[in-house]
């Protein structure tokens, strides 16, 4: 063994690259498997027809969502099909508003707005704004929040005005209601339990 | 884990790699300009590095596993200065005499 | 001079105008945290925020085409094949560059259509571009292949760093494939995201930028081409044996199983360990090739891409990257120091270290020196360090009070924010950003003035 030969060091290049990509390859088979929907982690769309909430599992060690009885979304169930077109909206609405370029999605994005992983279960739309939209629900607060955002500013960074039409609207927060179903692990710790510390 | 334990954690994990840092730099400049004192300042900072991956095995809510590996690689820092620059003068050396 | 490197200077002279408007957006982006109704409905944050990471991935992509265009012909001693293609191609980006640019600005964002995606904004974190200009970026990769490739074999000759950057090419082009589809679900969206996002940062980018680094290596201080490609297939080794699964660190939150959290925490805590061997290597070759340089701010930016590295990478990556750690510093301002600090140190460092290569040549001087370039050495990094110290300051206070205290809901995420320390840390940054542009208005100075002819000793020959 010559270490002071370079091709001893290509060998090692390209035999660990290649092993490490087949390990990938594996992984990402076994991973896709997870996070399709209708995986292990992630729910079929139409989880929007039900109850979700977001609790502490001990024997995980971890925050995990917890699907419950049903809770239609607008008081209308909806089938599979359409759930499925209603996340494909919601979906495009999140990509061609840039959404993720001021929120975090998953903790993915920018920085200057919260993270939407679980906004769907965010106390403030009950706390602040139902009350201050006049909305009877969660989810028609949030559809006049999106549709209006800068008439409902909380705190100095308002939300602008992104133009979102009512159907856009109603099919984002359909989305992040899904997006709240997506078991992540965990993140984030604590969500809407300011204080308790595991 | 705590707010004050994550801050602290964090701190010491920050810590530990930037002492291994100092060791691998004072050693290198060290044996660069042959002054034993820079060598010695070097492994001071190993001794550094190490103190704090302990106290991070100690002191901290980071699992095992991670304990473990952190004071694992506090021991492979000690040699990869030395290791690296051995090398680097033979693979010099060598090529002095090809030339 | 080849004509490929008037190609290659035309692209150093882009990437260096788009390093600007990067350094301005990036601005721009840091005033929005000071004063929160700036331009509000006129051009919000969301689209600052994009011209800032686009233009950065932009300009160093051109800086790297540029550098490759550079060496290409004095690597295999001919001028490179289809250069009218490549010369064209410079165009066609940058007339891209600057449609999306003036769409991004001008119409921002259209509905929830695919005609949004085709042609207005894409919304994916670093590839918004629409889809067409996505494609445009294919065709400009393709060409720059099939540049080196036909080089190559009309050469009739291939190195051991040519064969490296060949086989580069060929994940580099392939990762980008993923910039085009709009995946419904987030979790996969986001698994391929991370392979052209990772794949691209912490793997093909290392492994180009390794490669350039071995031709500058052997230009500036005339090491040797066996030890330059020894350093290289090591280097190729440790970043992808370490890097293609630390792809996993990205995966510990995303919807994802379990096990990538003890593999991507394994992968990204072994990271500094080969960073540091770096620092190693650059003291060892600063101290035997010292005397020999005689282009002072190229041999003092490698330098400091080694260090950069090793802190931004190095200790910025590992105090974060434990899954306990990153579960509460993940997406906070933590995240953004970590990121400022790591693309600097590997890149932005080595993109400048090629540049002055470039200028020394172009100019004829026997030796670049002078004061302007410590000046602009001395602020960019000062204002780099300085930038990340505030956002490690704010992105602290966020992980402390809004997410492990807080539990990361919108009031937490609030009260964080409106921290004495947060602020603060915002504060600074936009200090230090000040001070990074001051910077780069000085390395644009000493970049475009000609050097003093110290000791005139006789000009390089130059190849016609």
């Amino acid at each position: 063994m010559d270490i002071e030969d370079p091709s001893f060091w290509r060998a090692g290049a390209i035999s660990t690259t290649l092993v490490m990509l087949v390990v990938l390859a594996f992984l990402s088979i076994d991973s896709m498997r997870v996070i399709s929907v209708g995986g292990a982690n992630v729910p079929q769309y139409d989880v929007i027809n039900h109850q979700i909430g977001y609790t502490y599992n001990w024997s995980r060690r971890a925050d995990v969502p917890v699907i419950g009885g049903p809770e239609p979304l607008f008081g209308k169930t909806v089938t599979a099909a359409e759930a499925t077109a209603l996340m494909r909206t919601g979906k495009l609405v999140i990509q061609s508003r840039a959404c993720m370029d001021c929120h975090t999605i998953f903790g993915n994005g920018a920085y200057y707005g919260p993270d939407l992983t679980k906004s769907w279960l965010d106390p403030a739309w009950q706390q602040i704004w139902m009350p201050m939209t006049g909305k009877a629900t969660r989810e028609d607060a949030m559809v006049e929040f999106l549709m209006h955002p800068d008439k409902y500013p909380t705190w100095t960074r308002a939300m602008p005005n992104l133009q979102l039409t009512q159907d856009e609207a109603r099919a984002t927060v359909a989305y992040l209601k899904w997006l709240s179903s997506v078991d992540t692990n965990g993140f984030p710790a604590n969500f809407g339990q300011s204080g308790k510390q595991p | 884990m705590t707010a004050s334990a994550l801050i602290e954690t964090a701190a010491l994990l920050g810590l530990f790699v930037l002492a291994g840092g100092g060791y691998g730099s004072l050693y290198s400049v060290g044996r660069l300009w042959a002054r034993p004192a820079l060598i010695r300042a070097g492994s001071v900072c190993w001794i550094a590095a190490f103190a704090l991956a302990l106290t991070i095995a100690l002191r901290t809510p980071l699992d095992i596993g991670w304990k473990l590996l952190i004071l694992a690689s506090a021991l492979v820092y000690a040699v990869i200065p030395p290791l690296i620059w051995r090398y680097l003068e033979r693979l010099h050396h060598e090529q002095e005499i090809r030339r | 001079m080849y004509r490929s490197q008037k190609l290659s200077l035309r692209y150093y002279t882009a990437a260096v105008a788009l390093f600007g408007v990067m350094i301005v957006f990036g601005l721009l982006s840091a005033l929005y945290y000071l004063y929160p109704s700036l331009l509000f409905n006129v051009f919000n944050f969301n689209m600052s925020k994009i011209l800032h990471i686009d233009t950065l991935v932009i300009w160093l992509l051109m800086g790297f085409l540029g550098a490759v265009y550079w060496y290409l012909p004095k690597e295999l001693g001919r001028e490179v094949e289809g250069m009218w293609l490549a010369e064209l191609m410079f165009w066609v980006f940058c007339a891209a560059v600057v449609v999306v640019a003036a769409v991004f600005v001008f119409v921002q964002y259209g509905a929830a259509n695919e005609f949004s995606m085709w042609f207005i904004n894409q919304g994916r974190k670093y590839v918004e571009a629409p889809r067409w200009a996505a494609i445009g970026i294919v065709v400009v990769m393709l060409v720059f292949a099939y540049n080196v490739i036909a080089t190559c074999i009309k050469a009739r000759k291939m190195t051991g760093i040519m064969w490296v950057l060949v086989l580069d090419l060929i994940p580099l082009l392939a990762v980008y494939l993923d910039a085009f589809p709009a995946v419904t679900n987030m979790s996969v969206d986001l698994y391929w995201w991370w392979w052209l996002v990772h794949m691209w940062v912490e793997s093909t980018w290392e492994v180009l930028i390794g490669c350039v680094m071995a031709l500058v290596l052997m230009d500036v201080m005339g090491t040797s081409r066996r030890i330059v490609e020894t350093w290289l297939y090591i280097e190729v080794m440790l970043v992808l044996g370490a890097g293609i699964l630390g792809l996993g660190h990205h995966y510990f939150w995303i919807g994802t199983p379990q096990y990538w959290l003890s593999i991507g925490g394994f992968f990204s805590a072994l990271e500094p360990l080969p960073l540091l061997g770096m620092v190693v290597h650059a003291i060892y070759d600063a101290g035997t090739h010292r005397m020999k340089t005689n282009n002072q701010p190229a041999f003092w930016w490698i330098t400091a891409e080694a260090f950069g590295n090793f802190i931004g990478a190095g200790i910025w990556g590992f105090m974060m990257t434990l899954p306990q750690i990153n579960l509460f510093s993940h997406g906070t301002q933590w995240t953004v120091s970590h990121g400022h600090f790591a693309f600097y140190g590997a890149y932005v460092c080595g993109v400048i270290a090629v540049l002055y290569v470039a200028k020394q040549q172009v100019s004829g001087a026997d030796v670049l020196g002078g004061r302007a370039w410590k000046w602009g050495f001395g602020l960019l990094n000062f204002g780099m360090v300085g930038m990340v110290m505030g956002l490690l300051l704010a992105g602290m206070a966020q992980a402390f009070y809004g997410r492990a205290m807080g539990g990361s809901t919108l009031m937490a995420f609030t009260t964080a924010s409106e921290n004495p320390w947060f602020v603060s840390g915002m504060y600074a940054r936009m200090l230090f950003g000040v001070v990074f542009a001051a910077g780069y208005v000085v390395l644009v100075y000493d970049l475009l003035t000609s050097p003093r002819r110290v000791p005139a000793l006789q000009a390089q020959p130059e190849p016609a």
